[in-house]
């Protein structure tokens, strides 16, 4: 109990005062997160359009196969874009590893799956006569792909957040093709498992309050987006 | 079959249509032209094609083989969408955007090429000619089914479509509401001359509405005709069967009406069979039998009767329980001859 209340006013005085570390690394945590999630509803939201809307062989496949991808585990993401990226790897020339690139790639790994899985299912809900109604009122394919987007906007602001939370909490792919560099690479999940293993709880504790309150604001501030949408 | 209108410039033309399911053809029409203003309705039992075939003349659903010309044109040649931007479509769930009713009249005028500052004089106009644009700021869970069935027809009609296509639009409908609705759709294709194909299993709409009918059973034309045609004279056993016909031994009917008759069957149309509590003289329409089963809707009784084969008959509500008429009951019938048709 001691321990915890140590902890909580170590936090507390970090946060208060402004620590020049512990901002830096929860900017950068942003930063990456932010970038990784942006990337992949780029690349999601067009896959699982995609996933749900065209016809074509193998499609049940690719859509088990984005669904298998909400559960990759963040290692392996992290130890396949190692691969990649290690000195003697295909891409190695490149010396992204140990790089905030690295990061957003392994990121984007886990996140983009995600969203598009999410996205297909979505879309794949709505009523087959909606779909019909579209084409029937004489919708183009940018203008049908677009107010199908616009029906399923509820659930696709859920596949963001979800891609969003898969990356921000995650730690194994971060520690291993960002390395946790000091002033580089080193992001709230990754700083908080060092304090612990340092043992100081309440660098860690303010580590973790920080994150906490990250995920509530992007959860709130989507879920007042939902709600002000529901009403209209 | 007869009636094909010959018009160089009808609507909707289907020249040897398939289209198939899996392995199995669900599908296949011949030749079939809607003219221009004409309505044209589908009738047919559940799963006989109706829907399908009007998918396939929306170019909504892509035929295996044959040839679907709208306005002369076919469907692959002119460009799909610029084809459908000339047709409206109603399906039996209003299949509404989520946005209000009159967004969803804006979003299909601007589709067919409204200028954005029309769209909402013209959204207005239309929603208060199907009764409810005071329902224009209303979202789809707002509104009841046949509020949101007039806002799908208010969208179809905006457009200002040369051939609309209704997909059982009133089906999923309260008796009143359909009973309103379908008298104002009447007026609103009377009024705009629009051509239309009209997918139903319900008579009365049928000949309301449309100038032919169209009897699909089992994916297969089964008989085509001006309305009143189809619904005196059906084609087929099969047709008279779903348009409510008994169907009798044509000697049998013929001993009852005291008539010479060569047919094989005689058809007795729905509410050509009446109850006739007091009995009567055979040879003068009068027949005979036993009660097999009492059925009921919409306020309206309707018996089974064994004659030698069944006859069904038409009875209210309240007739049925004063003679307190239930399986095995006897009951003699009067049947109309000069509405049956034979076979």
């Amino acid at each position: 109990m001691g321990l915890l209340l140590e902890a909580l006013q170590e936090a507390w005085r970090l946060l208060v005062t402004g620590d020049g570390d512990v901002y830096s690394i929860t900017l950068r945590t942003g930063a990456i997160t932010g970038i990784s999630t942006a990337l992949s509803a780029l690349v999601g939201l067009p896959v699982g359009l995609a996933l749900a809307l065209a016809r074509f062989p193998g499609q049940r496949w690719l859509v088990a196969l984005a669904n298998a991808g909400t559960g990759m585990p963040p290692v392996v993401a992290g130890l396949f874009v190692s691969i990649l990226l290690w000195r003697s790897g295909p891409f190695g020339a490149l010396h992204l590893i140990y790089t905030p690139t690295a990061m957003v790639l392994a990121q984007f790994l886990i996140a983009m799956p995600v969203i598009a899985a999410v996205t297909a299912g979505a879309v794949m809900a709505l009523p087959p006569s909606l779909h019909l109604q579209i084409r029937a009122m004489g919708a183009g394919t940018v203008e049908y792909l677009w107010l199908v987007a616009r029906e399923a906007r509820l659930p696709l602001l859920v596949a963001l957040m979800a891609g969003f939370g898969s990356v921000i909490s995650e730690v194994g792919a971060s520690m291993m093709v960002g390395g946790n560099l000091s002033g580089e690479t080193r992001v709230l999940t990754t700083a908080a498992v060092l304090e612990v293993s340092r043992g100081r709880m309440g660098t860690a504790m303010a580590l973790g309050i920080i994150l906490l309150t990250l995920v509530l604001a992007i959860a709130f501030a989507l879920t007042i987006v939902q709600q002000r949408s529901q009403r209209r | 079959m007869s009636g094909v209108p010959q018009s160089p410039a009808a609507a909707l033309e289907l020249r040897d249509v398939r289209v198939v399911r899996g392995r199995r053809e669900v599908l296949h029409v011949r030749a079939l032209e809607v003219a221009a203003g004409e309505t044209l309705a589908v009738l047919g039992p559940n799963g006989s094609g109706k829907s399908t075939l009007l998918l396939t003349g929306a170019l909504l659903l892509e035929p295996a083989a044959g040839e679907v010309r709208l306005f002369g044109r076919l469907g692959a040649e002119a460009g799909r969408t610029a084809l459908r931007r000339e047709t409206a479509t109603v399906f039996q769930d209003a299949a509404l955007l989520d946005m209000s009713a009159r967004e969803n009249v804006e979003v299909a005028l601007g589709l067919h090429g409204t200028p954005r500052a029309d769209r909402r004089e013209r959204a207005m106009h239309w929603l208060d000619r199907l009764g409810v644009a005071h329902l224009a700021a209303s979202r789809p869970h707002q509104l009841s089914g046949g509020e949101a069935q007039r806002v799908s027809l208010a969208r179809a009609f905006a457009v200002r479509p040369r051939l609309l296509f209704l997909d059982e639009p009133f089906a999923s409908l309260d008796y009143a509401t359909r009973a309103t609705l379908v008298g104002d759709v009447q007026s609103l294709l009377v009024s705009e001359s629009t051509a239309a194909l009209l997918a139903t299993h319900d008579h009365s709409e049928a000949e309301l509405l449309a100038q032919r009918a169209f009897v699909l059973v089992g994916g297969v034309p089964a008989q085509l005709g001006p309305v009143e045609d189809v619904f005196r004279q059906p084609a087929s056993l099969e047709v008279a069967r779903f348009l409510g016909y008994s169907v009798l031994p044509a000697a049998l009917l013929a001993r009852v009406l005291a008539v010479e008759q060569r047919a094989t069957w005689g058809l007795v149309p729905p509410r050509s069979a009446q109850v006739s509590p007091g009995g009567g003289a055979p040879g003068a329409g009068f027949v005979s039998g036993t009660v097999t089963a009492v059925q009921g809707a919409l306020g309206q009784g309707r018996i089974l009767v064994d004659v030698g084969a069944l006859l069904a008959a038409e009875i209210a509500v309240s007739e049925l329980r004063a003679l307190a008429l239930r399986p095995g009951s006897a009951v003699t019938l009067r049947i109309d001859a000069a509405r049956v048709a034979w076979l």
